[in-house]
């Protein structure tokens, strides 16, 4: 025991570091909100331009009936968009979900590092450079023709890193010892990555599928290389029939001296940004997760 | 090859310590006989020598301080290790006089089981968790496999507190019941052998308690190979116990002469509490 603790001093910060303190604050609040503004701004300008333009345009017609030269309706160009970016993800999807599993959870062979930088370098090729190989080896070589089938594979090809990439992210984020776990129950490879290991990484999983969808309904160049443009409904044919979609109709109608074809213009921009939105709330409400379900390991 | 051929090491109190002395094997029939292991971490030796019989439906504690390798020993047993890269044994281990090393990981998993040290279950339901390890053995049958998974919680202690709820999430399960689980779900595959890897350390002393009980009832069936960093844990639960000090297995033996008449000066010291 012995003396009594003698009372802390009591630590006060001096007038200038206070000052200095404020306007560090002051700033870093105000850079902040400079840059929530310019986000969130452009953001809502776009989204005002596309629907006040594209409100006008906007009538039954346009999802009913199929565009007639610079007039009618966009349901050609609605239903493509849609075939070509879930053709798209019928290729890319399993082939990226299986890449990603092997650079997860098999990364000790050689391949891994070589297929992680060919990925990567796939995200940075520019999309129409994709397109026009398509063109060349597609529709050209093999003859496919504008098709379904060349536009599919096109986007294929700009999703598969997305969707590599982000599974093998998601699947690295599962606890080793759910893995060992499972091993440790005798259980093969297979088991622990089909059974465990995927179903545990699912929602990162199909937040990648999403944005890779996000993606495909918002490309325009590939597929003027592949798919090039129809005023028709799909008859079903895979090959050697050009298909329409939305960033065609915004591409090519807003160049043009008619105003029904600037109303088709923004009524295709207004779906486009719809599909967008929609996908990215659901891809939110995926990664959203069920109560009672709590994952211990997040946060 | 030099570190294995010197069996002496410098303890932390400066003294010279060896491993224990490994005779031929025993007349009794012992579950798994383990002689002369060397464990390596890339080029690191963290097993030194290692020699002992488990004998068959006891339990057998391994303690020792932290990073001593009583561990790294258990996940030997059942070749955890391999998942690990750049590992690397030496020596032999039997399982009823079969080498482990030469038989198929698959199948030594499925008859020697382990719970470790922060309960893992699955991200499913209490039912699916339990029967994973049921289905993994090959079983498909969907009332077969609720008998399964009712048996296997019943053994684990835990069929009358989750009866009511097995479609639930495990994670809604408290952290002792959490354990129980994942010692229900290695039940489920019916392991000849289980190893428990500290499984108490993130437990309060009632749930502690309804563990070691657990251990009690399931050694009639199955031989228990514990590590706890917890004495008096094995000295409650273990029939015999092994003193693990930089990696070397100091001593093994019955656990009453352990903990009133150790034969080595390092197991008193650590047992009366003076390092470790």
């Amino acid at each position: 025991m012995g003396t009594a603790a003698a009372p802390l001093p009591r630590i006060r910060a001096a007038s200038h570091h206070r000052l200095r303190r404020t306007i560090l604050d002051f700033l870093g609040w105000g850079m902040s909100a400079i840059a929530f503004l310019l986000l969130g701004g452009a953001m809502v300008w776009i989204l005002a331009v596309v629907v006040m333009r594209g409100y006008h345009a906007l009538s039954l017609t346009v999802i009913t009936h199929v565009t007639e030269g610079y007039g009618g309706g966009l349901l050609n160009a609605i239903e493509g968009t849609l075939i070509l970016a879930f053709g798209g993800l019928i290729l890319s999807a399993p082939l990226g979900l299986a890449a990603g599993i092997y650079l997860a959870e098999f990364d000790r062979g050689r391949l891994a590092p070589v297929i992680r930088f060919l990925a990567d370098v796939l995200v940075g090729v520019p999309s129409i450079v994709i397109g026009y190989f398509c063109y060349v080896t597609l529709v050209e070589r093999l003859g496919w023709k504008f098709s379904v089938a060349a536009g599919s594979v096109a986007l294929a090809i700009i999703s598969l890193p997305y969707i590599c990439r982000t599974s093998e992210m998601a699947l690295r984020q599962v606890p080793r010892a759910l893995r060992e776990g499972a091993y440790a129950l005798g259980a093969r490879d297979s088991r622990v990555v089909l059974g465990i290991c995927v179903p545990t990484a699912l929602p990162g999983i199909l937040t990648g599928v999403l944005l890779a969808l996000a993606i495909s309904v918002g490309e325009t160049a590939p597929l003027i290389y592949t798919a090039d443009w129809s005023n028709y409904l799909w008859t079903g044919h895979l090959t050697k029939e050009p298909i329409g979609y939305l960033t065609y109709a915004i591409w090519a109608f807003i160049t043009e001296p008619f105003a029904s074809a600037h109303a088709l213009a923004y009524a295709a921009a207004f779906f486009v940004t719809l599909f967008v939105l929609l996908i990215s709330i659901a891809s939110r409400m995926v990664l959203v997760e069920r109560p009672g379900w709590r994952r211990p390991w997040t946060r | 090859m030099g570190a294995t051929s010197d069996a002496e090491t410098i303890c932390p109190t400066g003294k010279t310590i060896s491993s224990e002395p490994q005779g031929p094997l025993p007349a009794t029939a012992a579950k798994i006989s383990v002689r002369h292991l060397n464990f390596f971490y890339s080029r690191r030796q963290v097993l030194y020598d290692i020699g002992l019989d488990i004998p068959e439906k006891k339990i057998t504690a391994l303690i020792g301080p932290s990073g001593c390798g009583k561990s790294t020993f258990l996940r030997t047993l059942n070749r955890m290790f391999e998942t690990v890269p750049y590992t690397r044994v030496e020596g032999e281990v039997k399982l009823d006089g079969e080498d482990i090393f030469g038989m198929s990981v698959v199948d030594l998993r499925r008859r020697v089981g382990m719970v470790f040290q922060k309960s893992n279950p699955f991200p499913k339901s209490i039912f699916d968790n339990v029967a994973f390890g049921a289905r993994v053995n090959g079983l498909k049958n969907r009332d077969k496999l609720r008998e399964v998974v009712e048996t296997s919680l019943r053994r684990a202690a835990l069929w009358d507190e989750v009866k009511d709820s097995l479609r639930k999430s495990a994670y809604s399960l408290s952290g002792g019941q959490q354990q129980r689980l994942c010692i229900a779900r290695a039940l489920a595959v019916d392991p000849e052998v289980i190893l428990l890897d500290e499984p108490c350390s993130a437990l309060d002393p009632i749930a502690t308690a309804k563990i070691e009980d657990l251990l009690f009832d399931l050694v009639g069936s199955c031989t228990i190979i514990i590590v706890t960093h917890n004495m008096q844990q094995a000295a409650r639960v273990a029939d015999q116990t092994g003193f693990f000090l930089l990696g070397r297995l100091i001593e093994f033996d019955k656990t009453e002469v352990m903990f009133k008449n150790p034969s080595r000066k390092e197991t008193e010291d650590y047992i009366s509490g003076r390092f470790g």
